[in-house]
Parts: C-alpha cells; sequence; structure tokens
C-alpha cells in the first residue's frame, strides 16, 4: 500500500498514465515532459554539474590549456545530446532545435567549469 | 635593541594586513616570511565567497525593493501568462492564417511589450540601488586586491582578455589572475544559480519576448 506523501505526489492522468517527481523523470528513459521548462530546467542543472565535476577532474590531472576547455565544451554538449536525443527521445522541434537545447545553460556552466578548475588548479598544482 | 626589532616585527605584521604586502624572502631583520601558496589559495576562497555574498546581497536588495511588491508580482504573472499564450498561438498558427488572427498577435505582441517595459521600469529602483552599492564594493575590493595575483589560471587568456585577467599584475606571467577576472567569472557563475535556486529567475517565454531588455548572452570567450 502506498504512503500518503506518495499519493500526494502520483496524480492519474486522463490516459492512465503516472506523474512522476522531477528529478525520477529527468533519470527514467523516454518520460513525459508536459512542461517544457520543467526538462530545459533539468537540462541547465545537468550543465551545472557536468560543469562541476569536470572542473574537478581537470584541476586535480592537471589539464591544461586550450584542450582543457575543448575537451569540456564537447563532452558538456555531447554527454547532454546523448542524453535528450537517445536517453530522454524528447522532439527537439518541440524546443526550438536542438541548438537551443545545446545552449540551455551553456555559459553559466562555463563560467562554473571555468571558477572550480582555477580553484583545484591553484590549489594543487601550483608551485 | 630588542625593542626596535619588537617594534619592526610589529610593523612588517601592521603593513600586511593593511596593505597586503607579500613578504619577500631574505628581507632580514623583522621580515614576515607567508608561504605564497596558502596566501594565494586564501584570496581564491574568499573571492568565490565576496562573489556569492554579493550574489545574495543583490538579490536581497532586489527582493526588498521590487520582488516582494504587489505591482511587481502581479506584472510577472501577466508578462508570464502572455508569454506562454502567445508562444503556443505563434505555434499552431500557419501561413495561410487569416488578416485578423495576425493582426491579433501583434495587438499582444504589443500589450506583452508594454507590459515587459513596466516590469523593467519597476526593477530599474533596484538596478539603481545594487549599482550604487557594488560601485563602492568594487572600489573597496579592488584597492585590497590591487596588484596581488589571487589565483593560478590553467590556461593563458587571449589577448583581449589579458586585460582584464593580468590587470594592474606585475610581470609577463599571464596565467597571473587578477581579483576582477575571478570575480567576474564567479559572479556569471553564481548569480544566476543562485536566482534558479531561489526560484526569482524571469521564466524563458518571458526572456524571449523581452529580447531588447534583457539582450543575447556574450559570447564564449575563446582562449588560447
Amino acid at each position: 500500500m502506498k504512503s500518503s506523501s506518495k499519493r500526494k505526489e502520483e496524480v492519474n492522468l486522463a490516459n492512465g498514465g503516472v506523474k512522476q517527481s522531477t528529478w525520477s523523470k529527468a533519470l527514467s528513459s523516454n518520460a513525459v515532459w508536459e512542461e517544457k521548462d520543467e526538462f530545459l530546467d533539468v537540462i541547465y542543472w545537468f550543465r551545472q554539474i557536468i560543469a562541476v565535476i569536470l572542473g574537478v577532474i581537470w584541476g586535480i590531472v592537471p589539464l591544461k590549456g586550450f584542450l582543457g576547455i575543448a575537451i569540456f565544451c564537447i563532452i558538456n554538449a555531447g554527454l547532454l545530446y546523448i542524453y535528450f536525443s537517445s536517453f530522454q527521445q524528447v522532439d527537439e522541434e518541440e524546443y526550438g532545435g536542438t541548438w537551443e537545447l545545446t545552449k540551455e545553460g551553456f555559459m553559466t556552466s562555463f563560467a562554473l567549469f571555468l571558477v572550480v578548475w582555477i580553484i583545484f588548479y591553484t590549489a594543487l598544482h601550483y608551485d | 635593541m630588542f625593542g626596535y626589532r619588537r617594534a619592526i616585527r610589529r610593523l612588517n605584521k601592521l603593513k600586511l594586513y593593511f596593505f597586503n604586502l607579500q613578504a619577500a624572502p631574505n628581507r632580514g631583520v623583522g621580515a614576515i616570511k607567508i608561504p605564497k601558496m596558502s596566501t594565494m589559495f586564501a584570496d581564491t576562497i574568499l573571492i568565490v565567497f565576496i562573489s556569492v555574498c554579493t550574489a545574495l546581497l543583490a538579490e536581497g536588495i532586489t527582493w526588498v525593493l521590487v520582488y516582494r511588491t504587489d505591482k511587481y508580482k502581479r506584472l510577472k504573472a501577466e508578462v508570464e501568462k502572455q508569454s506562454k499564450k502567445l508562444e503556443k498561438k505563434k505555434e499552431t498558427i500557419t501561413e495561410s492564417a487569416g488578416r485578423q488572427q495576425k493582426k491579433k498577435i501583434e495587438r499582444q505582441e504589443e500589450k506583452l511589450k508594454n507590459n515587459n517595459r513596466d516590469l523593467s521600469m519597476v526593477r530599474m529602483k533596484s538596478m539603481f540601488a545594487i549599482g550604487f552599492c557594488f560601485t563602492a564594493l568594487m572600489g573597496m575590493f579592488n584597492s585590497i586586491f590591487d596588484g596581488r595575483v589571487v589565483a593560478k589560471l590553467p590556461f593563458v587568456p587571449l589577448s583581449y582578455i589579458q586585460g582584464l585577467s593580468h590587470r594592474n599584475l606585475l610581470g609577463e606571467d599571464y596565467t597571473d589572475c587578477s581579483f576582477i577576472f575571478l570575480y567576474i567569472l564567479c559572479t556569471m557563475s553564481i548569480r544566476q544559480n543562485i536566482q534558479k535556486m531561489l526560484g526569482l529567475a524571469p521564466s524563458r517565454a518571458a526572456t524571449k519576448q523581452a529580447g531588447g531588455f534583457l539582450g543575447p548572452p556574450p559570447q564564449a570567450a575563446k582562449f588560447s
């Protein structure tokens, strides 16, 4: 029997489907996104998480120079592309095209990546 | 003689505290040797902390002057509702749509533009207050961190970025990072995330329709 809190999260839709919380939808493939903004927020926050992780790794290794920046851009764009095109299989045209999805939160994540990279590089490798 | 040496040591400590001089090695009697690394990293963390605080301060000022007012809440809800409605209408409109439908859309766009303008006017108050505070704060921080290398960059920025990243720093090592560059990067990354976390960021539809007020995002800087 489901608890009352879980029951509040789940609402039966007309077609018999069930509405899940945003993050559980983000982690399940082919989720249904009624609100475009909700999916774009997921893309945004995934970008920030990837930026922090890559910034830490690049700072620890360390990876330096333009190569580090280029690889970050490729991984950031590539991973999210695979996420929304293969894992979630969303219709990109609904969101304004692949470019709109690719640039969602990109600049903020790039700045965050640089900050984390600089912090870890300065802390661990500056001699 | 010992009192003189003690006085010199105290004077050096005070100098270091107020004027942020980096102690050179082998300066002789009274010189304070502080490991350069730990001072620099402390500066890096301090600047991130300052950036978080200033972002929170800016949002706090905006909340007090703007966000909590009824006028702003009403305008914001109106703009978001109209933007979403307009976007849906634009998606469903076809090339063969009648003149009347197109005129209706134009009228709605005009109405939305006016509401966006009113919304910007309401935010203007907080922008002036924030601008004033931050000018004073930046002046203070610039003088505190003037000439100090606050971090090491793991890349060499392009020449037109070096004016910012190597601002007021001595030497030709362009991996030395100045306060202003790190502060700008921190603000770019932290402020929008804080706005989103607190639910204060404007909706995407409203941002898109506002267009001229908010402008396109800046071009990504290229680094060598």
